[in-house]
């Protein structure tokens, strides 16, 4: 008796389109797929995509309020794609965010009075520097004890929220608002009107300066990773490195180096948190937001590339965005989650097309027929 | 004495600390095939929400719905881990992304959220829960009393699962061909042992404790439903597989190391003790990551580590 | 088998291949390297589904759709890379492929019958070691073992002399022929013309994919099948003439370090290698040598000793100082470590450069790269792709030509080579061999470190001899024997 089997294999010729017509064929898949879930749960499939599509990106104030969600997760996406150039996974950007967040409201109100070109930059540096500080320690653990940074930079996480929460809630910290309404209700310090950042205005769209130092960031990774020596050699490290060291690179550097650039970026963006949105160091927001988590799926969906990531990040900060605006009786908070999952499934179902092929043999002991995709 | 700070720890340690038991015990098995499951957040929260509805909706007594309550919880979370197993074993997929993925689709923002709220399932405490017991009438022994036989019945069969996988992994013939298809699926598929087979079996197995976990949060120890109710106990359970060296009976050991240290500030408040909770909470994390370290030098990696193959996708005719 | 057909993509890996074996006949699988003979019988464990082609066993059609069939059909393998787990230990292993095993494992009694197997097969081995523990030899032990355990009739063994010295050679066909003689059929896959006329009843030829010919071993010659394996009359290669030869280059003083299973692997190895000179460095794979390569080119820290170059010491353990200091490493594992595999051509090509002229402060040039690129693909004749593809699209022949043209371009002083033709087929070995006479014509020291003794005997001026871990041997490469390199090989003085 024979059986019809499916194979497979791995493929040796990537053709060019692949990598674009996948996307949107899984893209397409997944909108197909809620839809569904939608039908299922009660809902309208068409008039909620297009509600949603209007609270995103059409209705008065949406652009302006999506760009809001997707700043943290373009710094959060870029942090996971930078490391993830040398098959690094930084599950960590969370925690080096909320450190760049601490870093740079404790700057913000050390420098209080001075003036606005002083405090920004500041602020940016020291959110970069405590991110980076943040991510060297999962950094050196791997280059020289080989311990995976999956887990170390997890548990850092944890770390990095108890932290935050013993600044805010359990001591009389710096950064701990000490005035009446404080002592009652354990907050922040507000941050000086001169480190609120600026924002500049596109028609009726408002873009915080964090947006645009992210696509600066993206554009800096960029030259980086593709046009310099730095690059080459975090490439190789990445693609095999016993051939690396081989090389004559020096392979561990390289990684602490790498896993902090990531940290400082995730850092920046929890400077931008402080500086562009919520102006106090707002230690139960930043735990809610979870832009570490989301930033990795940001970075997966935009398959690392840079650029890339900051769009994707636009794009899933609009579906953010409308899901916050949407909320209520008639569309509950959990279907962003659901629809974000979907979207993810289908992008990591349809890679396997990029890698291998699927072959469908129907044989018999005289030839086979075969029906490759 | 029973009333002594020490003693009410320890309970409490062993109460809190099953979920992750459960949810570790899980994520032990998958792993063990190689199987890095991410997800499991998601899944302990699909347990949770599943066995709550259950319990909140089905007819009988304690007894009956009980039973069939946590029963669902562990379908639910093997449903989602067969999610996963499609997705890493038979379509290759990254593992971590794809355990990512999953806690997004079910977790807090997702699924189990939706259908809190679809039920109203935060509006009214659970109708039943599992209450400690007296077992075997032992209850007013000093120490042991409280810690040991005043415990509920998932409490105990956590200790019977400790057991069952400890068996089924060093005694039993397939026991044996899962810790070679987590060493080495290479070794094992040439043997004849059907890897996929065994990845997708032990993921939704894993998948399955998880759930139970979860449901030990939402029927024993709170017990209501809110959204994002465990808290992030998943990740926890992750990481104490590794404090655990992939041992089921280290499992237990850390558990409750764990339990204790997140349940110590809880009741050193309650006595009026004021030392910043966040350093016992900090502890498990930062011995987890030096446990990490130790053993992932080069010769304890052979002795003592991760399986070899984990979070390796095995294709047979690689070339 | 009849008919087997199996493509890959690019590549007829077998081409309508026919193939039998009878019960207790030793049939030996002849030809070289990239003639499809593992691919062959991995169709016949299950591993591959052929794209034509019928299996048969004991005169019933078996169709094979994975490893455990083939368990079930009676054909068991000894793959060339061990299939064995290396944490568990040899009972747990044997046990995984034991299908009569129980499902409640008995620690005790499974190593009870361990070693009573072994003994039957006179190979004593530790039923409760794990398989890290173990040599390399007595792993293989433990691969026989499994495969018999399976209750396998057809027994395949793969190249299993690689890693033995001539003498366990011996001793593995004297079982081989006892298997053979208790109803067994074995298959030996084999690119050595002498052990098929040693063990052998039968053979067939496989060239280019094809099956060529099916001889008895006792009414054919080695020429004969020499002619058959590679297609043409075939000469032996010219021995190397010496040439002139200049100062000491590379010197080793007093070398010990320590292995991956932290043992020490060199013990006290001392020589010098001249401008112009090719020394050899004989051994079983396992004794130290690759370990040597690592510790010249700083892959590895020495624990005692010192490498020179030029009469300058050579930091330790640091590739780049050996890099600068003019020694040029083609190292045995060209696909993981010569090259990154992904990377494309160009970017292999400037691997170790890249820090020179193709490059202008931080930032890459990158049109000079794929000028440089190009030119060396001419120049050195690497086919199958273009600049820009991914590295491991080439073939083993082409790869090693890559690495060939990188390392020389840095016009090194010396060249550490290893293992460099493992794997090619003839028309590249012939190539490879070129390049290395020509770079010792232009005054490289070259180190040569091989298990292939022809190959040796062909290259080199002087070949040393490493047995675990320290040089037992020195001898004059156009007077020394195969004979006396042997027993060097074993140990004997």
């Amino acid at each position: 008796m024979t059986r019809p089997s499916v194979r497979i294999e791995r493929r040796l010729v990537q053709r060019r389109w692949l990598p674009v017509v996948v996307p949107i064929g899984s893209l397409v898949v997944a909108f197909g797929a809620i839809a569904v879930v939608l039908l299922v749960t009660g809902h309208a499939p068409l008039p909620t995509f297009r509600r949603l599509f209007d609270a995103a990106f059409v209705a008065d104030g949406a652009l302006t309020n999506t760009l809001i969600s997707a700043t943290p997760l373009a710094f959060t996406g870029l942090a996971a794609a930078v490391a993830f150039r040398m098959r690094l996974f930084n599950i960590g950007a969370e925690g080096q965010l909320y450190f760049g967040a601490i870093g740079a409201a404790g700057i913000a109100l050390l420098l209080a009075g001075q003036s606005a070109w002083l405090i920004i930059p500041a602020m940016i540096v020291a959110g970069a520097a405590l991110g980076a500080a943040w991510g060297a320690i999962p950094g050196v653990l791997r280059a020289f004890a080989h311990t995976n940074e999956i887990i170390t930079s997890l548990m850092l996480n944890y770390v990095a929220a108890l932290v935050l929460n013993y600044l805010i809630f359990d001591s009389l910290s710096y950064w701990r608002d000490t005035s009446a309404t404080g002592q009652l209700f354990p907050q922040g310090k507000t941050l000086p009107d001169a480190a609120t950042w600026p924002t500049f205005t596109l028609g009726s769209v408002t873009v915080p300066f964090g947006f645009v130092v992210a696509i600066v960031v993206a554009a800096v990774v960029w030259v980086l990773y593709t046009r310099t020596r730095f690059g080459f050699e975090t490439q190789v490290i990445g693609d095999s490195p016993r051939a690396a060291r081989y090389a004559g690179m020096r392979t561990r550097r390289k990684i602490v180096a790498v896993l902090c650039l990531s940290g400082a970026i995730a850092g920046i963006g929890g400077a931008s948190q402080d500086g562009d949105f919520r102006h106090v160091l707002d230690a139960r927001g930043l735990q809610q937001a979870n832009y570490g988590y989301t930033g990795i799926v940001v970075a997966a969906l935009a398959r690392y590339n840079p650029f890339a990531t900051v769009l994707v990040a636009f794009l899933l900060g609009g579906l953010e965005n409308a899901g916050y605006t949407l909320q209520g009786a008639d569309f509950p908070s959990g279907l962003v989650g659901m629809m974000q999952g979907i979207i993810l499934f289908a992008m990591l179902g349809g890679e396997l097309l990029v890698r291998y092929r699927v072959v469908i043999e129907r044989s018999g002991s005289l030839g086979a027929a075969e029906a490759t995709t | 004495m029973n009333d002594g700070i020490v003693v009410v720890v320890l309970a409490a340690a062993v109460a809190y600390g099953t979920p992750l038991l459960f949810a570790a015990l899980g994520e032990l098995l998958a792993e063990r095939s190689g199987v890095l499951n991410l997800g499991v957040e998601g899944m302990m929260l699909m347990g949770a929400v599943i066995g709550f509805l259950c319990v909140q909706h089905v007819g009988g007594s304690a007894g009956v719905a009980l039973p069939i309550a946590v029963g669902a919880a562990a379908v639910a979370g093997g449903g989602c881990a067969l999610i996963l197993a499609f997705l890493v074993v038979t379509l290759r997929a990254n593992q971590i992304v794809s355990g990512l993925a999953l806690t997004i689709f079910a977790g807090a923002a997702g699924l189990s959220s939706y259908i809190g709220n679809d039920f109203e399932l935060a509006d009214d405490p659970a109708r039943f829960s599992f209450e400690p017991l007296n077992a075997l009438g032992l209850g007013d022994l000093p120490v042991l009393g409280p810690v040991v036989f005043e415990q509920t019945w998932l409490v105990y069969a956590s200790w019977l699962a400790v057991a069952a996988v400890a068996f089924y992994l060093w005694r039993t013939r397939p026991g044996l061909n899962v810790r070679a298809v987590g060493e080495s699926p290479a070794a094992a598929d040439a043997m004849g042992i059907d890897v996929t087979r065994y990845r997708y079996l032990h993921t939704v197995a894993g998948g399955a404790l998880a759930g139970i976990g979860g449901a030990c949060f939402s029927l024993a120890l709170t017990p209501q439903w809110v959204d994002g109710l465990t808290a992030g106990a998943g990740w926890i359970a992750i990481a104490l597989v590794i404090f655990a060296f992939w041992r089921p009976d280290l499992c237990l050991v850390g558990a409750y190391v764990f339990g204790g240290l997140s349940a110590l500030p809880l009741i050193l408040q309650a006595r009026g003790v004021t030392i910043a909770p966040q350093l016992f909470q900090a502890l498990p994390y930062v011995m987890t990551i030096l446990v990490l370290v130790l053993v992932s030098t080069g010769t304890a990696r052979r002795r003592l580590g991760a399986p070899a193959a984990l979070g390796i996708p095995y294709v047979r005719e690689e070339r | 088998m009849r008919g087997v057909t199996k493509r890959f993509p690019g590549v007829v890996a077998n081409d309508d291949v026919s193939f039998e074996v009878a019960r207790g006949e030793v049939h030996a699988l002849l030809g070289e390297n990239g003639a499809g003979k593992t691919t062959l019988m991995n169709v016949l464990t299950g591993l591959y589904r052929p794209d034509e082609g019928k299996i048969e066993v004991g005169g019933r059609p078996v169709e094979l759709h994975s490893p455990r069939d083939a368990i079930a059909a009676g054909i068991g393998m000894v793959h060339q890379h061990f299939r064995l787990v290396e944490t568990l230990t040899v009972a747990e292993n044997i046990a995984l492929a034991d299908r009569q095993a129980p499902f409640l494992l008995r620690g005790r009694e499974a190593e009870l019958q361990v070693e009573l197997t072994a003994e039957a097969l006179h190979m004593p081995v530790d039923p409760g070691a794990k398989i890290w523990q173990l040599s390399v030899g007595e792993q293989q032990r433990v691969e026989i073992m499994k495969a018999v355990r399976s209750g396998s009739r057809v027994l395949i063994l793969d190249e299993p002399t690689a890693v033995l010295t001539p003498q366990e050679a011996q001793a593995l066909f004297r079982t081989l022929r006892v298997m053979a003689a208790e109803g067994h059929s074995v298959v030996v896959i084999t690119h050595k013309l002498h052990e098929v006329m040693e063990v052998a009843d039968r053979v067939t030829v496989l060239r280019g994919g094809r099956s060529i010919a099916t001889v008895r071993t006792s009414e054919v010659t080695r020429n004969e099948l020499a002619s058959l394996m590679v297609g043409r009359d075939v000469e032996p290669e010219r021995r190397r003439e010496p040439g002139e030869i200049g100062e000491v280059v590379l010197e080793a003083r007093g070398l010990s370090a320590r292995g991956d299973r932290g043992v020490d692997a060199l013990r006290d190895v001392s020589f010098s290698v001249r401008a112009g000179e090719v020394l050899g460095v004989a051994g079983v794979a396992g004794n130290g040598q690759r370990e040597l390569a690592e510790v010249l080119t700083g892959l590895r820290p020495a624990s005692a000793g010192v490498v020179e170059v030029d009469g300058k010491r050579l930091r330790d353990g640091d590739p780049r100082a050996a890099i600068r200091a003019g020694v040029a490493h083609v190292p045995e594992d060209r696909l993981r470590t010569g090259v990154a595999p992904s990377l494309s051509i160009a970017s292999n090509v400037v691997l170790k450069s890249y820090r020179g002229e193709v490059s202008r402060g931080p930032f890459l040039l990158l049109r000079r790269i794929a000028a440089r690129a190009a030119e060396l693909i001419r120049r050195y004749d690497v086919r199958g792709a273009g600049p820009h593809a991914p590295a491991r699209l080439l073939s083993g022949g082409n790869l090693q030509k890559v690495v060939l043209a990188r390392e020389f371009s840095s016009r090194p002083k010396a060249l550490v080579v290893a293992a460099p033709t493992r794997g090619l087929d003839v028309g590249a070995i012939e190539t490879v061999h070129g390049y290395l006479r020509d770079a010792a014509a232009e005054g490289v020291a070259v180190l040569l470190v091989s298990e292939d003794l022809d190959e040796l005997l062909t290259l080199a001026d002087r070949i040393v001899v490493m047995y675990e871990g320290a040089i037992v041997g020195e001898v004059d490469a156009r007077a020394a024997s195969v004979e006396e390199i042997g027993l060097l090989m074993a140990g004997v003085a």
